[in-house]
Formats: C-alpha cells, sequence, structure tokens
C-alpha cells in the first residue's frame, strides 16, 4: 500500500506566490496542484539536463520564434538552396535576410528589456550550426561573432545580413563588417 | 533581483519533491528559495501564454531533437523565398537535394538503436512541421498515408517538401503509388515494396 507523501514548508515571495495563485486559477486548478505540477517538472527538467532558467530563455525564444514564424528546415538543404538561390538573384535574397533580420531585431526590442542579449539567446537557440556566437558590449560599441565551419560563403553572407538588420532595428549602425566563408564579425555603434 | 526586503509567504509542498529540488539546488549552488523562485517565474509565464512547463520541456526536446537529425531553425518565408528560386532555377537538382535530404533522414533512424525507427521519425516530423497546420502521417498493414495542409507552402516548396517525404518514404522500404499535390497540400501514399511490386 503506497504511504502517503510527507509535506514541508517552503518560503517564496508573496507577489510570486499571488501570482501563482492567479495562474492556478486561470487554469482552474488548486495552489497545491498547481504547484505541485511545477515542482514536478522541474525535477523532470533537471533529469533532461535543463535548468529552469535556462528553459525560460529557451520559452522566450520559442515564442519569438512562432510569432515571427520559424520553421524547421534540413541544414544540407539549406545550404543547396541558399548557393542556388545565390547564383540566381543574391541582391535580391540579401535584400529579404537584411529585411528578416530588421524583422526580428523589431520584435526583440520590443519584447526584451536587453534585446541584444535575447538576440544572442535567439542566435544560439535557432542556428545551432553556428559554434560560437558572441555578443559583447564595449562601451558604446557592439561587437558580433559568429563562427561554424558548416557555414558556405553565401550562408555566411546572407546571415551577416541577418545580423545587420537585427542589429540596425536594435539601434546600432554598421561600424566594420569582416565576412568571411564560416565567419562573421561586425563591430556596430 | 530579490533582495531581503521582499515579503516572504510560505507554502506546503510534497517533500520528496522539495527535497529533490534541494539536491538539484545544493549541486547547483543555488539555495532552495532561489530555485523555487525559477521555477515558479516559469510556470507563471508559461500560463501567461496558455503552456505549461511540460510542454516546454517537450518543446525543448523538439529542438533537441531537430538539432541532432541536422534540421535548423529560421524564418520560414526565407526558406520559402529560396525554395522559390532555386526550383525556378534548376528543378531536377533541386527535387534530387530535397530527396536525398529525406533519404538522409530516414536512414539516420532506420540505422539508429531506436525499437521502432519509423515511428520515431514520423513523432519527429510531426514535431518539426509545426509550421504546417495539418500534418499526418499513418501507418497501417504494410501501408503509409501522409496528409499535409499549409496554406502558407508555396508552389515551389509544396513540390520540393513532396519529394523530401518521398525521399524518406523510400529510404524506409516504401513505394509512393499515389500523390496529389497542389500548392500547400499535399496527399501521399505508399506501399512496402513488395506488396506494391505483387501482382493485384
Amino acid at each position: 500500500m503506497p504511504q502517503p507523501k510527507g509535506k514541508k514548508l517552503v518560503y517564496v515571495p508573496e507577489d510570486l506566490l499571488e501570482e501563482v495563485a492567479k495562474a492556478s486559477r486561470g487554469r482552474g486548478e488548486t495552489i497545491s496542484k498547481f504547484v505541485e505540477e511545477a515542482l514536478k517538472q522541474a525535477v523532470r527538467a533537471n533529469k533532461a539536463g535543463y535548468h529552469p532558467q535556462q528553459l525560460a530563455e529557451y520559452f522566450e525564444v520559442m515564442q519569438a520564434q512562432k510569432v515571427l514564424g520559424g520553421a524547421f528546415v534540413p541544414l544540407e538543404v539549406l545550404n543547396y538552396l541558399t548557393n542556388k538561390a545565390c547564383q540566381e538573384e543574391k541582391e535580391q535574397l540579401s535584400a529579404k535576410w537584411y529585411e528578416s533580420g530588421k524583422w526580428h531585431g523589431k520584435y526583440l526590442k520590443e519584447k526584451f528589456e536587453n534585446p541584444t542579449q535575447a538576440f544572442k539567446a535567439f542566435l544560439e537557440a535557432s542556428r545551432w550550426d553556428l559554434n560560437e556566437v558572441e555578443i559583447k558590449k564595449e562601451g558604446e560599441k557592439v561587437k558580433v561573432r559568429c563562427v561554424s565551419p558548416l557555414l558556405t560563403t553565401e550562408a555566411t553572407e546572407l546571415l551577416a545580413k541577418f545580423i545587420e538588420g537585427a542589429m540596425h532595428s536594435i539601434g546600432y549602425q554598421t561600424q566594420k563588417t569582416d565576412c568571411l566563408r564560416g565567419m562573421i564579425v561586425i563591430k556596430f555603434k | 533581483m530579490k533582495t531581503s526586503k521582499v515579503k516572504r509567504k510560505t507554502f506546503v509542498a510534497r517533500e520528496d519533491l522539495i527535497d529533490r529540488l534541494s539536491e538539484i539546488a545544493k549541486q547547483k549552488g543555488y539555495s532552495l528559495y532561489a530555485i523555487v523562485n525559477e521555477v515558479f517565474e516559469l510556470a507563471v509565464k508559461a500560463e501567461e501564454t496558455s503552456v505549461d512547463l511540460r510542454k516546454i520541456i517537450e518543446e525543448r526536446n523538439v529542438l533537441k531533437a531537430a538539432r541532432e537529425a541536422g534540421f535548423l531553425l529560421g524564418l520560414e518565408s526565407l526558406w520559402y523565398e529560396m525554395a522559390e528560386l532555386a526550383y525556378q532555377k534548376a528543378k531536377t537538382q533541386a527535387l534530387k537535394s530535397w530527396y536525398e535530404a529525406g533519404v538522409w533522414l530516414a536512414k539516420r533512424y532506420a540505422t539508429g538503436e531506436v525499437e521502432d525507427p519509423f515511428a520515431a521519425f514520423k513523432k519527429d516530423l510531426e514535431a518539426f512541421t509545426w509550421n504546417a497546420p495539418e500534418f499526418t502521417i499513418e501507418k497501417a498493414e504494410g501501408k503509409i498515408s501522409v496528409r499535409i495542409i499549409s496554406p502558407r507552402f508555396t508552389e515551389s516548396y509544396t513540390v520540393l517538401l513532396t519529394s523530401f517525404l518521398e525521399g524518406a518514404l523510400d529510404a524506409f522500404g516504401y513505394k509512393t503509388t499515389s500523390k496529389e499535390i497542389s500548392r500547400g497540400a499535399i496527399r501521399l501514399e505508399a506501399f512496402k515494396v513488395e506488396e506494391a511490386d505483387a501482382p493485384a
């Protein structure tokens, strides 16, 4: 026969507990059921190697992807499409990637307190073909650096345009761009 | 950042869960208070957008699976645009490229350690195609039926995705015997190769 589970008292900030109460009411559950489920999932997430804070960041990025119209595509197919499409309409394609970046940047600026940090999380979560994503703030300047041996020359150039578009929308202007196959270094002010 | 001036309240929770969280917090150099706060904040944030933590973890797993399967996440409209240009420029080559990507993906599952490779492929593919409002793959008695509807697909993207699916089905040993394709709509039927080849 299963033993009844013991209980423990835990402290949380009052306002947070009120938010939890509101959220549980919204779902039509008691606070204790809502809390139990949240704690269970936190333990489950830990088993899968996810920390609540990482899940929170991931969640925001995925929400942004869904709002902005994110879709999965096989990397090989993307490389093929990029190379083929670039042969045909490089200028047009660059403009599209730039516009897409601008749109992402606008959204991040509206939605996040620290849009450059959110953009970094966004790149890390969605562009896992990138081995390194660095966005470093030095006073008024920001350096964006992305490295990936998987990127073709065309894919590198298009991603650079996307980054420029996003950073321009966030409020920076390009100072210097270094772009070679698999590596993007752009300085903004 | 929380400070000591923050008013605190207590709540009652299952001891085993609290003990487990306490261990996790210790391993990560956190206090139980901090980790419980993070969990609650995340749960509230999720609830505000009508999802729950279970769903977030599942989606996180989808992203992990997509990464392992060689998929990238990007803006749908850009993929369509590029598919359009590539298809117009070199139709046969574009179809071949997508077909091969389908073969590659299916082989990854077929040669993996999973108990039912097709079921794993189906589960992941359904999760990866969140941009299609309707995506069903059904398998019964040597037959596979695929149905995809998405008003956003361009004509070229629809054709290329069909080629991708045909490649995958082929790699699983199924031959496509009928297909209906129109912009934004795909319907495929495929039979196990021995059965399709057998006389009626």
